[in-house]
């Protein structure tokens, strides 16, 4: 059995072990919690192909969540779109910002990617936020275009109010759980499909990589608008599951808190994004009490992850492959350094 | 006139504080090929500690300034020896020093908050008062920000240019390996690099809060600016950064005259991306080299 | 008197073995040669002589001192010169600021002044272009730069990795005249070369490396006086 159909197997496997969850614990603070798992499933997993296997250093994947989420709202608030409309549509959006971000940030050296993402997302956020300028004068009050510092409430939901009544939130759980695993068998198929191996002949050998036709941008563009899909649906979903969308989706501890379960997972790996999602969850669940030294826990976490553990917790079943102290020459022996090596 | 004077003051003033961050980014890039994500807190802490030593132990001005450098100075050697020397070896080095770094300056900002709070202070490191220029009053605090940028980037330049400290940093920064087969010490010199960014941080961090106050997320918007006149000017560009910072002050004073606050980053992001659409390594960039 | 002993050396990047049980000496005032097709290690085992590479087992000894322990800075401190394969200038620096930085350790600078006036005096070529940057110089400039490096740093054994690399014939005969003639003052010099014939005209001793060990070594006289030695190990 090819390790693609094993890793599918395996997903589908899981995905009815969840689905039967809800008839088992059907409290609500469990289910909608699981919900956030797979909501937060879905933008890690997504990064972890940008990050991991595309090699691309980028950290606007929050940014792209919150137009998933903020395209949405505004969507179903200014144009009156159902959300089962407005969710692709929104997604649709979130791949085109990211194919504007990919054109203007992908041509450059891995740092500068960063670099620029992280300003990118930052600037979104200031516009989000700083527009105090009134769209529209709700009963409510003010709001801005982009709804400013109190973001969006009652756009409309799912429509699971009206089947299931109180038992709503189980609704949103299927379709978190059928959004999860469709983004982890597309993970699964380009992790484990030539794809990831054309990245990994661009990391090794760059030039010869390019001389066989493997032409970086393209595939970097490709796997940065694919996964900004299903971020953008993610972040659909998040707006549709609460109901109300803000700035928060900005925070800088949310991106810390995702690009945790990336690394302590294993970044690049096919299970190691949900697996650190899982677990740092389920830390943060435990650690509630602790509140104030989450983020220095959080911070700590990731430091001591990379340092000690870059491979991450699947890594560690992964066969070593170039691992060990090469060369005491710093970078390896590559002196202008390129980034776009993942762990 | 007036106006002319006026954004040109507070232009230059902004392009000091962040040449001097700045040039520490650039000085580590360049020489370890390291983004220090932990550059933000760096400044935070070094505006803390400097508030700490003036306020609470009441010292004067000179020693809080001295006390944050050291502290500052400290704290990059610590990344140094915890973070960045157990990774060398690892080719990942680059993605995994930034994502450790993200992770140390949390640590850094997370520890402002439990020691400090939340709330805004106010920065004592303050001269009141301004002097009379082209009919405008320019603050002194401005006219001290530049001079003390100006005598930091001179420090920095002699440092580089004319000691041997200086040059083993710079031949590091051009070729790794060749500087290991000359006999310098490379290990020294990334302590060196991080310990010096380290200070320059904190007194960066102290100019912008002299003029925006303390708050423990006050160094993320001046790292992602300082980062970005980074890339700018060619990442690894030590002159190249002094000068792109310079310039990015002042254009930031343009934009927010004629566009005010709220948009001045953004605009500022948009003719960046330009830029480097233009020139993929940044207006003054080769290749990651340490130049004077 | 034996200077540089290696023994049992093994060495490689990541998880690729390149040096396997590599063994060979060189002795003082000799002028070696280590040969072999490429992607043999021959590069390899000049840098983990110098420490840029670690090594996984074996042992080096210069003067009788282990020195495969040390850092690469100790290693040049203890006296191996390395000059690389394709020169590793610094290039935004002068001619002349390379070569200063060839006599950066203290034990050198003294002697500094001196060391420069010889290198000028061999390389004339490089006294010309003192002030000029070295990534504008042309390549067999480039090589004069390396080799003129590695002499101001002294040292007692002068490793050059392949210094015919890339340039033209012409060049290549002004190199390797330069280098005859550092042999003939006596120094110890250990070069890596791909084109064994030229050498072996030179070289006191051979060494012929194959896939990681030393599969023969002899005079130079006698390589050339017996082709099949070579053709046997590129299975010519």
């Amino acid at each position: 059995m090819t390790a693609r159909r094993r890793d599918i197997l395996l997903s589908l496997g899981f995905a009815a072990l969840l689905a039967l969850v809800p008839l088992v614990f059907s409290t609500r603070y469990i289910i909608s919690q699981i919900t956030v798992f797979f909501i937060w499933g879905l933008v890690v997993t997504q990064w972890n192909l940008v990050l991991g296997v595309a090699g691309i250093f980028s950290l606007a994947q929050m940014a792209l969540f919150a137009i998933g989420a903020y395209g949405t709202a505004m969507l179903a608030y200014y144009v009156g779109l159902p959300l089962l409309a407005a969710m692709p549509v929104a997604a649709l959006v979130t791949v085109a910002a990211s194919l504007l971000i990919g054109f203007a940030c992908l041509r450059l050296k891995g740092a500068y990617v960063a670099l620029l993402t992280l300003a990118i997302a930052q600037v979104i956020y200031l516009i989000v936020v700083n527009d105090t300028a009134c769209f529209t004068n709700p009963p409510s009050g003010c709001l801005p275009l982009f709804g400013g510092v109190r973001g969006f409430s009652r756009f409309g939901d799912l429509g699971f109010r009206e089947l299931l009544g109180s038992k709503f939130y189980i609704g949103h759980y299927y379709v978190g759980l059928a959004l999860l695993l469709a983004a982890q068998v597309f993970c699964i198929v380009l992790i484990r499909g030539p794809l990831s191996l054309a990245f990994r002949a661009l990391r090794d050998n760059p030039g010869y990589a390019m001389s066989r036709g493997v032409g970086k941008l393209r595939y970097q563009l490709w796997v940065f608008g694919l996964s900004a899909f299903f971020t953008g649906l993610a972040g659909a979903f998040y707006a549709a599951n609460f109901g109300v969308v803000g700035p928060i989706v900005f925070s800088v501890s949310m991106l810390l808190f995702l690009l945790a379960m990336i690394v302590v997972g294993g970044m690049g790996t096919v299970w190691g994004p949900l697996l650190g999602a899982a677990l740092l969850m389920a830390a943060d669940e435990g650690l509630r009490e602790v509140g104030t030294f989450r983020e220095i826990g959080l911070g700590l976490v990731l430091a001591v992850f990379v340092i000690l553990l870059p491979r991450g917790i699947a890594g560690l079943a992964r066969k070593t492959e170039a691992g060990g102290p090469a060369s005491r020459a710093g970078t390896g022996r590559k002196q202008v350094a390129d980034s776009s090596d993942a762990i | 006139m007036e106006i002319f004077v006026q954004v040109l003051a507070s232009g230059l003033t902004l392009g000091a504080m962040y040449a001097v961050s700045t040039i520490g980014l650039a000085l580590v890039y360049g020489a370890l090929n390291m983004l220090n994500m932990a550059q933000g807190a760096l400044l935070a802490f070094g505006g803390y500690v400097c508030f700490y030593v003036m306020q609470q132990l009441g010292l004067p001005a000179p020693v809080g300034v001295l006390a944050a450098m050291v502290v500052g100075a400290a704290l990059g050697l610590t990344i140094y020896l915890l973070v960045a020397r157990p990774m060398l070896a690892s080719p990942a080095f680059e993605t995994q020093i930034f994502i450790a770094t993200i992770g140390i300056g949390s640590v850094l900002q997370s520890v402002i908050l439990q020691l400090f709070g939340p709330q805004p202070k106010a920065q004592p490191m303050t001269l009141p008062g301004g002097v009379s220029l082209g009919g405008v009053v320019v603050p002194w605090q401005n006219i001290l920000i530049l001079a003390v940028a100006a005598a930091m980037l001179a420090g920095v330049a002699w440092l580089l240019g004319r000691t041997r400290a200086g040059l083993a940093i710079r031949a590091t920064a051009q070729s790794r390996e060749a500087a290991q087969l000359m006999g310098i010490r490379i290990g020294r010199v990334y302590a060196q690099v991080l310990a010096l960014s380290g200070a320059l941080a904190a007194l960066s961090g102290i100019m912008v809060s002299s003029l925006s106050g303390l708050l423990p997320t006050m160094g993320a918007d001046p790292m992602l600016k300082a980062f970005v006149i980074c890339v700018v000017a060619g990442l690894g560009n030590v002159p190249g950064a002094a000068i792109a910072a310079l310039l990015l002050g002042i254009l930031e004073a343009v934009i927010q005259y004629i566009f005010g606050v709220q948009y001045a980053f953004a605009i500022l992001l948009a003719l960046v991306i330009g830029v480097l659409i233009w020139r993929p390594y940044g207006l003054f960039g080769k290749r990651q080299v340490v130049r004077l | 008197m034996s200077l540089l002993e290696i023994q049992g050396l093994e060495a490689g990047y990541g998880a690729q073995a390149v040096l396997r049980d590599l063994s060979l000496e060189i002795v003082e005032g000799s002028f070696a040669a280590l040969v072999g097709p490429n992607g043999h290690g021959k590069s390899t085992a000049l840098r983990t002589v110098s420490g840029l590479v670690r090594a996984r087992a074996g042992l080096i000894r210069l003067a009788g001192e282990r020195i495969d322990r040390l850092r690469p800075d100790q290693i040049v401190a203890a006296g191996i010169v390395h000059v690389p394969q394709g020169d590793m200038l610094f290039p935004e620096m002068t001619v002349l600021e390379n070569l200063r930085l060839g006599a950066y350790l203290p034990q050198a600078a003294t002697h500094a002044a001196n060391r420069l006036e010889e290198v000028f005096a061999l390389l004339p070529k490089l006294a010309e272009r003192k002030h000029q940057v070295a990534c504008t110089l042309s390549g067999g400039e480039r090589r004069m730069v390396g080799i003129g490096r590695g002499l101001m740093a002294g040292g007692r054994i002068l490793m050059l990795d392949e210094p015919s690399l890339g340039l033209a014939p012409i060049v290549i005969d002004q190199i390797y005249d330069i280098v005859q003639r550092l042999a003939a003052s006596g120094r110890t010099i250990l070069v890596v070369e791909e084109n064994a014939m030229r050498i072996a005209e030179m070289a006191d001793r051979m060494h012929l490396m194959d896939n990681g060990r030393i599969a023969w070594s002899g005079p130079g006289s006698e390589f050339l006086s017996r082709p099949e030695i070579l053709s046997a190990y590129l299975g010519g």
